[in-house]
């Protein structure tokens, strides 16, 4: 549920997750009132939700039941997940449940503010400025008030002005960048319940910053220290002086297996709190019965560590109410097979796949765009996603953009002022006739992606036999190390890179992968007007601006072929079919987004 | 003998040195420890890198890396052992600990069944080589042996997870299915016992019959929801038990030898009223001392009462007690059944070692984590039959063709005394060798058996580890497996020398 910008960190288990597709985190979308994903769940709702977000459940009391998850096999790490030893999206799972953020993706990706704990609005756009205002029942389940000093402890750790001793960031965090962009932090009395915060420059991202994070009287306590000493401590700068308390954030909520610290360590101010963790098999939480928003509808929720292949048996057996195996058409078809007893939750995600050309030295596409729109019209995208998407969600569609989704509100403005649809459909002859115009009948196209993958095998093969009839000479150039140090990506040795981005649902994120010299344009493309409307776009706060330069960009990338999009990757969850309020949703923050609403029905 | 130790001991130690030097720089080269970062977008990956690399020592050196590792594992002979923190922090020596614990529970039970079993199974068909039951019974293990693990699991979880599960909710048989199941029950049984045509039909109708019979009355009985022993069948069981051991040993008309088996079940009635209460809520302490009393005093019983046949009274006796200790315990698990099943409406689960946040009392729990244990046993035990049955097969032939074999039977000795105390005697001394090796093998835990059951054991760490390329936990792993193969190796040569007096040095 908590939405934050340390997500841009992703890292180690955004990675992980997305292993098997080898993905590389990126992409964005603009961010739109409300929109429909194209979820084809038949789950039943107990309250019908307005808009991609959260459904507003009315007056509910906790049910005195258990409800069983997993979201896979990897055991759980502990109550910090912001470390880069514990940043992993299976941690994330558990503990988001537990501490919440002021901001959460709907299931589209939209941005919703967490209205249970805050609220809270722009006053100014030049400098940015945001007036935040907690909710004065808002407490720790320790009856400790949230206030302005939890918003300071989450500043002094993505802080990096902030070093120990040897000249290190203090707080060892997967974030660091938040003391220069913010550089006063959260100003207010850290007792009270109002804070602003002033950003350097415009940063159309400021929603999903994190300003909520582990509680500031556990970390000051430990660092022997009062809150209030904390918090000025933090504010002057003084990093000795909180060198304790910055080692209890490392390494003090890390406890052996199957042992949670202390209960009055690791407070709550989610709507559960950690109840209990058998090592390698499963964390209980509990509800938090002083939680000051909607309370959780089920009492017990308990998540498991199981392996994929055992998933669907387990639910079928009722060891488990809610499974969210990796997609393949084997587990869809085990599924299916169950009948009524579950209900089984398709969709996009946010993580799409594309063919991106390599723009170095010696690649075969590099300086003829004539080149690169013969082999657009070869791609057999429409059969791709008929044969290797739709069979796990039906309704995939092509994908015509790059930084909107076919599910999101403005994809068809997108999309209709950037592309005409020219490469739709295959045009075999078309690309023929271009390639002997150009002389260059025979060339040879080295397609790399990240092996072994089945799906990616697949795309190239279909590619294959599609783009030889046109005259190219297309290879399967996949290989275990495309992505490793010196391996076929880092040396260009490929001219089509087929390979995913995994969107964060920031607004700028884009700007590293398509202007020039930024570090994830593998290929090295370069434009001058793509440069330069991201520039425009990211220093604006205006929605209506980031709009129009999306539009702008895309048509760029589409005129210019940067790459040829191709599909979202589906999604695959299932649940037992009395569990109501399983919802589908594309972004990482996974199944569980919405678990404190499950309950089962009567 | 001791210097013969020693000097293996000496030998281990330097091979366990090479090896983990080996195996750590084929570790850390196994791959880039760092590979899920670099197709990260997030804009401080380089950061978030150094931080991984600075955290991991990725820029010493390989044999400083090494030299660290060895440091702080060299503490364990100071008792202050450390065997450094995983990728995620987490210290490994508590992983360790819960991985080792996971791993021991699952495989020390299907070892002993598998050995057990399997021996049984290759003395049985080594005495009927190349019978229908020798054929039969090889036929089926080399199918069990070949089984994919991860195939079989399935399988097992289908129908005797879900399938009895399910079927549990109302327990019922259809008549075809109890034909069946007597005319199977029969026929295993006379291919079992063997013997003239004549002897085969009476044993397949007889059993045959029984069955038919038994399970509509247990259906009657609602057994499978409510089983039931009690004192009577407990008393009867055992009775049979005393009756029968006295026969084999020296004939009922032995009163040394009867009296006080029978005085041990006259005794065990007693305490089991006496003790009714404290086993309706024991712990694992009291049914250790119980068991090893329920042993100890009818032992000592058959020694005073036993005259000149006191060894056999009193291994009879000790025997009778124990069937009658394991029957109580048996009928203190039924009557903790119905308040299992209302706890765990599906008894056998298909993932992990035990049902979280279960709260039921001691039986309860001891039927859930032994109802957790079933599958994952059946599968491994049953995969690792064959080797034990064909070996102890092999050894029993050979062994039967040994000139002091011949001279036992010529001299008189009945077929019994001639396979169990000359033949298989002689015949489990190579198979020490195969079950210390297995043991030491299971150690390092059944990666696929863990991982498709949902169980974190030695396995998993080491397979996690090495995804990783995290050299930690798979350094951890190698000590334990490490030195439990060279301590198992080490036994089996010292088991040798107890079986076998030839070696002795």
């Amino acid at each position: 549920m908590r939405a934050q910008r340390i997500s841009k960190a992703v890292a180690v288990g955004a990675a992980l997750a997305l292993a098997l597709t080898a993905c590389a985190p990126g992409g964005g979308n603009a961010p739109s009132e409300s929109a429909g994903t194209s979820e084809s769940s038949n789950g039943s709702n107990s309250a019908e939700p307005a808009n991609s977000g959260l459904a507003d459940l009315g007056d509910i009391t906790t049910k005195d039941d258990e409800i069983k998850v997993t979201v896979g096999a990897p055991e759980f790490i502990g109550y910090n997940t912001n470390t880069p030893q514990t940043y992993s999206t299976y941690n994330s799972a558990i503990v988001d449940r537990v501490l919440s953020g002021f901001s959460y993706f709907g299931t589209d990706g939209v941005i919703y503010a967490n209205d249970d704990l805050v609220s809270y609005e722009k006053t100014s756009d030049d400098p940015l400025t945001i007036k935040y205002t907690i909710n004065p029942d808002a407490k720790w389940s320790d009856g400790t008030d949230i206030t302005t000093a939890d918003a300071v402890l989450a500043w002094a750790t993505q802080n990096a002005n902030l070093k120990n001793a040897k000249g290190k960031q203090l707080f060892d965090s997967v974030s660091a960048d938040l003391g220069d962009t913010v550089p006063k932090g959260p100003e207010g009395d850290p007792e009270g319940k109002e804070f602003t915060v002033t950003f350097k420059n415009p940063d159309p991202d400021w929603q999903i910053q994190s300003w909520m994070g582990a509680p500031a009287h556990v970390v000051a306590k430990q660092g022997g220290m009062s809150t209030t000493e904390f918090v000025e401590a933090v504010r002057a700068d003084d990093a000795k002086a909180i060198t304790k308390a910055a080692e209890f954030w490392n390494t003090g909520w890390t406890t052996k297996p199957g042992t949670l610290p202390d209960p009055e360590l690791i407070p709550s101010s989610g709507p559960y709190k950690l109840k209990s963790w058998s090592a390698g098999q499963s964390v209980t939480l509990e509800a938090n019965e002083n939680y000051y928003g909607t309370p959780a509808a089920t009492k017990t929720l308990t998540f498991r560590f199981v392996d994929d292949g055992a998933m669907v048996q387990a639910l079928q057996n009722k060891d488990l109410d809610v499974i969210s195996p990796q997609p393949t058409v084997d587990t869809l078809a085990q599924l299916e097979a169950l009948g009524d007893a579950v209900n089984i939750q398709k969709g996009d995600t946010l993580t799409w796949e594309h063919l991106d050309f390599n723009f170095r030295d010696k690649a075969a596409f590099k300086d003829s765009v004539e080149l690169r729109q013969a082999f657009a019209m070869c791609v057999p995208r429409e059969d791709i996603v008929n044969n290797l998407i739709k069979p796990l969600n039906p309704e995939a569609k092509v994908f015509n953009a790059r930084e909107v989704f076919p599910f999101q509100e403005n994809y068809d403005a997108v999309v209709e002022a950037s592309y005409d649809g020219r490469y739709d459909a295959v045009d075999i002859e078309g690309a023929k006739k271009i390639l002997e115009e150009q002389d260059a009948v025979g060339t040879s196209v080295r397609i790399g992606y990240s092996a072994p993958n089945p799906r990616r095998t697949d795309q190239v093969a279909m590619i294959k036999s599609s783009c030889d009839a046109a005259g190219f000479k297309v290879e399967d150039a996949g290989d275990p190390k495309f992505f490793a140090p010196g391996g076929t990506q880092e040396r260009g040795d490929y001219d089509v890179a087929l390979f995913a981005w995994a969107g964060s649902g920031q607004i700028t994120s884009g700007q590293n992968i398509y202007a020039t010299d930024k570090p994830q344009n593998y290929g090295e493309f370069s434009n001058k007007e793509v440069d330069a409307a991201w520039e425009r776009l990211a220093t604006s706060m205006d929605p209506a601006v980031h709009l129009e330069e999306t539009k702008n960009i895309e048509k760029l990338l589409w005129d210019e072929l940067f790459g040829i999009p191709l599909f979202a990757h589906p999604g695959l969850s299932a649940s037992s079919a009395d569990l109501e309020n399983v919802r589908h949703t594309a972004t990482q923050s996974q199944i569980v987004w919405n678990a404190e609403q499950w309950v089962r029905a009567e | 003998m001791l210097k013969f130790i020693l000097k293996r001991l000496g030998a281990s130690i330097g091979i366990l040195f090479a090896a983990s030097l080996l195996l750590y720089v084929l570790v850390i080269n196994s791959g880039d420890p760092l590979w899920d970062l670099r197709e990260s977008i997030a804009d401080n990956r380089d950061y978030l890198m150094q931080q991984r690399s600075d955290y991991m020592n990725l820029d010493m050196p390989w044999y400083q890396r090494y030299w660290t590792w060895l440091v702080g594992v060299g503490g364990c002979f100071a008792l202050k052992c450390d065997l450094g923190t995983n990728i995620q922090g987490i210290e490994v020596s508590g992983i360790l600990a819960s991985a080792a614990t996971s791993t021991l529970r699952l495989v020390v039970l299907a070892t002993v069944l598998a050995a057990v079993i399997g021996i049984a199974i290759g003395v049985l068909t080594a005495i009927r080589q190349y019978s229908g039951l020798d054929y039969g019974v090889t036929f089926l293990t080399f199918l069990f042996f070949s089984l994919p693990v991860f195939w079989a699991a399935v399988m097992l979880k289908e129908y005797m997870a879900i399938g009895y599960n399910d079927w549990m909710k109302e327990p019922s048989f259809s008549t075809t299915q109890i034909i069946i199941v007597a005319l199977l029950f029969g026929f295993l049984m006379q291919v079992f016992l063997a013997g003239t045509m004549r002897r085969r039909i009476i044993t397949f109708a007889v059993s045959a019959a029984f069955v038919g019979v038994v399970i509509p009355y247990l259906l009657w009985l609602n057994f499978f929801r409510y089983p039931q022993l009690g004192p009577a069948a407990i008393v009867v069981l055992s009775l049979a038990v005393a009756l029968s051991a006295t026969a084999m040993s020296v004939g009922v008309r032995n009163k040394q030898v009867l009296y006080p088996a029978l005085i041990t079940v006259g005794l065990g009635l007693g305490i089991y009223y006496a003790t009714f209460s404290l086993m309706s809520e024991p712990n694992t302490w009291i049914l250790i001392i119980g068991g090893i009393l329920a042993v100890l005093i009818p032992g000592a019983i058959g020694h005073f009462m036993g005259g000149r046949h006191r060894r056999i009274a009193a291994s009879v006796s000790a025997v009778t007690g124990l069937v009658f200790a394991g029957l109580t315990v048996v009928d203190h698990i039924f009557r903790a059944w119905p308040g299992f099943l209302s706890l765990k409406p599906r008894p056998i689960g298909t993932i992990g070692s035990e049902t979280p946040n279960f709260g039921g009392d001691f039986w309860e729990i001891f039927l859930d984590r032994g109802a957790q244990l079933l599958l994952p046993t059946i599968l491994l035990a049953v995969i690792s039959l064959a080797s034990y049955s064909r070996y102890t097969r092999a050894s029993m032939l050979e062994v039967g063709q040994q000139d002091y074999i011949r001279t036992a039977r010529s001299k008189g000795l009945s077929e019994r005394t001639v396979i169990f105390r000359h033949a298989f005697r002689n015949a489990l001394i190579p198979i020490a060798t195969i079950a210390a090796f297995d043991f030491a093998g299971l150690i390092g835990g059944a990666v696929i058996t863990e991982s498709v059951f949902g169980w974190k054991g030695m396995g998993d760490m080491f397979i996690t580890g090495l995804k990783g390329i995290d050299p930690a936990p798979v350094m951890a792993f190698f000590l334990i497996t490490g030195t439990a193969a060279v301590l198992f190796n080490m036994l089996a040569d010292i088991f040798y020398a107890l079986l076998d007096p030839r070696i002795r040095v």
